[in-house]
């Protein structure tokens, strides 16, 4: 699949020598294609291929239709809710915050109008770029699945973006004196919080059970011997038949997607070629502005940004953990020369004890301390094997207690092989294990920083819980 | 959604007994006022929070029993299993053979540790039988030796088993001038110990109860299995299954969790009290009509005057104090003549409770909140942090 090249300076092609093949080929073979895609797009958010077309010629009429569409694919793919009464406005706007935040570098786009009345050439360019970069159809498909009602959701990753490394500068309160929130009610939001939790932790383990119970009572009586048992929507309709017609016609909705997904698959390359027919077009019209246009671009971005504030704050965040990376490494090497050093010097004396004293106590009392930092400095730094995460499916096997076969959310083109859900609770509970040792740790620093404080403050004694 | 009931001491035993009576009345009783449906299922919520089926015909309680002495608990059982509506498991019991002597170091150092895994035995046992646990409900008097002291261990270690779950501790408050000498300590000793693992704690007044027995219920000898029923009364009022907030057409999965979320989310302000109108025995219910306008209205002069039934409400209403005094070592002195609850939850039951305004907000709805931020709760808080250094002598037992 050739890659959309994004038009900053891009190469001037001559159209010319193109256009006799594209007229060849093209004309028969690029409708079926856009249809494909366009079959394959889910029911909501589905275009006409004559929207692609007219977009290809940069009609007017086309850009509101655009800019729709791109509105509730994106929030689809982001898991919100949309109402198609939003006005265009806050469409457009979360169209481009969106689309800033994976990564859409083309200025043009984000210079557009905010009444949604020109530019479908532009988002023709863009909604290609999300087909390539994003595999939107993939994703798409897959999270419009009908649901079997087993998935349990597994995530082993790492957590991403620490905050806990927030400068003092911002800790400082926004807050003047007189809007200062009462301690008390923020503990009273953290209870609410918590027990809030207590109730949705008692609900997961009322529907394990139950999907167990579901499970065990079904088992043999499934076509399929590798399953073995009915799922939660098979057992449902069982319970109520009445329902098949709406399931029947959710699947064949998506058999329908499915089979056009492959047409499209089959029929890609003609599309993309189209698409860099469009880019040249524009590269040869478009060059003539951009210089102009330069110092406009870095104060058009900021407006954009200020409706994406997580982007924003990722930003930020990158170029601070770079800074850190540098001043880290430095002081790093500095450490371990010390630190060897010094270490050096107390293996010698303590080879010198230990002759005297008892070996063994001693000996496995050092192993084990040492075995314990180990195991988290290897679960830090160990390269990252495939992390499970997405959606599977619960599966109960008779010989192990349950395993389960997934596919996950990730776009891959073999289905992530089952894991067993021993597996995955002994490497979550390890997980918990060194969480836990993070928090005594950061307990007992807390607790020392109160003492200190509480020395350097007259008749207060600080009793620690 | 189910609710695991244990019943601690002779107190415990005898209230729980009560309460499934009270809950298995209503769920027989027929009044009429609800559809078929929903009285079904109004029963099904009733009966699953808090009985099982099993093989045997009745509905077993979810119940364990605990007690040092035998006597109570077997005439416990006996009576719940003659009254052919429900019993309890005959294995779901824990007692032994010699009683605590009214000695709160004797239940909860030496007791405790020796039978702690009997006792969580069962409760295990009690709670996988649920499909989901909702939570435990205690049931003690604080003024005894089993139900405080072994109540306190006990509860100690439903939280170290059940991090996750939602505790209710029911505690009798003993009489004023009680029968046992050392109750006040045992008081005491209870209360902090159930702070600390306790999600909440309801408190019931014995002499309160008394008056309602004595002036609303029109008893004349009034007997420990009256001030029980009434009791039983106001806590199946709470328990038995209500809508949730967000509106009705189903019985809210998660009683404790919606109580406790409204109401105790603070981990310093834990006591509940609880006020039930009307009380009145059962005879003259046929008598008296009720309207929502009128019950509202009383419910909110008892608040106000902080009183605990209908009458004699002591009209001088004063303002909270703004400082607080070290009270006396008799814990059950509380000077509060004003609203000063936290939070308030509002359980209505009964027909047309749509309808019903509740002043402040207008919501149409069964369960309604409003919270407000009290300049001071109880005393009581305070005392503890004044005695806690009195305590942790006592403990050492």
């Amino acid at each position: 699949m050739r890659p959309v090249r994004a038009c900053r300076g891009g190469k001037r092609r001559s159209a010319m020598r193109r256009q006799p093949r594209e007229q060849q080929q093209s004309g028969r073979v690029l409708p079926g294609a856009v249809g494909a895609l366009c079959r394959a797009l889910p029911s909501r958010a589905r275009p006409a291929p004559d929207t692609l077309r007219r977009a290809r010629f940069d009609r007017p009429q086309a850009s509101l239709d655009f800019w729709r569409l791109l509105y509730a694919l994106l929030k689809q793919i982001h898991g919100g809710k949309w109402a198609e009464s939003d006005a265009i406005g806050n469409q457009i706007r979360f169209v481009k915050s969106t689309l800033w935040y994976h990564g859409y570098g083309r200025p043009e786009l984000y210079r557009l109008p905010s009444d949604g009345s020109a530019g479908s050439r532009e988002l023709l360019l863009a909604f290609s770029w999300l087909l390539h970069r994003l595999s939107l159809l993939e994703q798409l498909l897959a999270r419009n699945r009908v649901k079997t009602g087993d998935e349990a959701s597994v995530c082993t990753c790492e957590d991403d973006l620490p905050n806990s490394q927030k400068g003092p500068t911002e800790i400082a309160p926004e807050y003047g004196p007189e809007d200062r929130v009462d301690v008390r009610y923020l503990q009273w939001l953290n209870g609410r919080l918590r027990f809030q939790w207590r109730s949705l932790h008692a609900q997961h383990q009322e529907q394990c059970k139950l999907l167990y119970k579901i499970h065990l009572f079904t088992s043999g009586s499934h076509m399929d011997k590798t399953l073995g048992h009915f799922s939660v929507t098979e057992t449902d309709l069982i319970r109520q038949p009445g329902n098949y017609k709406q399931l029947l016609q959710l699947l064949e909705s998506e058999t329908m997607q499915l089979e056009a997904f492959l047409e499209w698959k089959q029929r890609e390359p003609v599309y993309w070629q189209w698409m860099e027919t469009v880019l040249d077009n524009m590269a040869e019209e478009g060059n003539p502005c951009e210089s102009q246009d330069a110092h406009v671009e870095r104060s058009g971005l900021p407006e954009v940004t200020s409706c994406c504030p997580w982007a924003d704050s990722l930003t930020e965040h990158i170029g601070r953990l770079s800074r850190d990376l540098m001043t880290l490494r430095d002081q790093l090497q500095k450490l371990v020369m010390h630190r060897k050093a010094a270490w050096c010097e107390k293996v010698k004396t303590r080879k010198e004890e230990l002759q005297k004293e008892g070996f063994p106590a001693t000996a496995r009392k050092i192993q084990e301390s040492v075995e314990l930092k180990l195991q988290d400095l290897t679960c830090l730094c160990a390269p990252r094997k495939n992390r499970a995460h997405g959606s599977c499916r619960l599966v109960l096997r008779s010989e192990h207690p349950v395993s389960k076969s997934g596919w996950g959310r990730s776009v891959s083109q073999e289905p992530v092989p089952a894991a067993s859900a021993a597996e995955v609770i002994r490497e979550l509970q390890m997980r918990e294990a060194s969480l836990g040792r993070e928090l005594k740790q950061l307990r007992e620093e807390c607790r020392q920083r109160l003492d200190q404080i509480a020395e350097g403050l007259d008749g207060v004694i600080c009793v620690s819980p | 959604m189910s609710i695991v009931t244990v019943q601690l001491g002779q107190c415990g035993n005898q209230i729980g007994q009560e309460v499934f009576n009270a809950v298995c009345a209503d769920v027989r009783g027929t009044h009429g006022l609800c559809s078929k449906k929903e009285n079904e299922s109004y029963r099904d919520a009733c009966k699953e929070r808090f009985f099982r089926e099993e093989e045997s015909e009745v509905p077993v309680a979810r119940a364990v029993l605990v007690d040092m002495e035998p006597k109570v608990i077997s005439q416990t059982l006996s009576i719940a299993a003659r009254s052919g509506c429900w019993k309890y498991d005959d294995r779901s019991h824990f007692c032994q053979k010699q009683g605590s002597g009214n000695n709160w170091a004797n239940g909860y150092s030496v007791h405790g540790p020796r039978h702690k895994e009997a006792i969580m035995n069962l409760v295990q046992k009690e709670a996988e039988k649920c499909d989901r646990l909702g939570g435990f409900f205690t049931i003690m008097s604080m003024a005894g030796g089993t139900g405080s002291g072994l109540g306190a261990f006990v509860t100690r270690c439903l939280r170290d088993a059940f991090p996750t779950s939602f505790i209710l501790n029911h505690v009798i408050w003993p009489y004023g001038t009680g029968e046992v000498i050392v109750q006040n300590y045992n008081s005491v000793l209870t209360l902090s110990h159930l702070y600390q693992s306790s999600d909440a704690l309801l408190v019931h007044e014995n002499d309160v109860i008394h008056k309602i027995c004595a002036q609303l219920m029109n008893i004349k000898q009034i007997s420990f299995r009256d001030v029980n029923q009434v009791i039983a009364h106001q806590l199946g009022s709470v328990f038995q299954p209500s809508y949730t907030a967000e509106g009705g057409s189903r019985y809210s999965r998660n009683p404790l969790g919606d109580l406790m979320e409204t109401l105790v989310p603070h981990p310093e302000f834990k006591m509940l009290g609880l006020r039930n109108i009307p009380q009145m025995p059962e005879n003259s219910l046929a008598y008296s009509t009720f309207s929502w306008p009128g019950l509202l209205k009383h419910l909110r002069q008892m608040l106000i005057a902080n009183a605990q039934m209908e009458e004699g409400i002591d009209w001088q209403v004063r303002p909270p104090r703004p400082g607080f005094s070290i009270p006396s070592s008799h814990p059950t002195n509380k000077p509060l003549h004003f609203n000063t609850s936290i939070a308030n939850l509002v359980i209505l039951r009964g027909k047309d409770t749509h309808s019903v305004d509740l002043g402040k907000k207008e919501k149409h709805t069964y369960i309604h909140q409003y919270t407000k931020f009290g300049i001071e709760e109880e005393d009581f808080l305070d005392s503890f942090t004044a005695l806690e250094q009195v305590i942790s002598s006592y403990t050492l037992l």
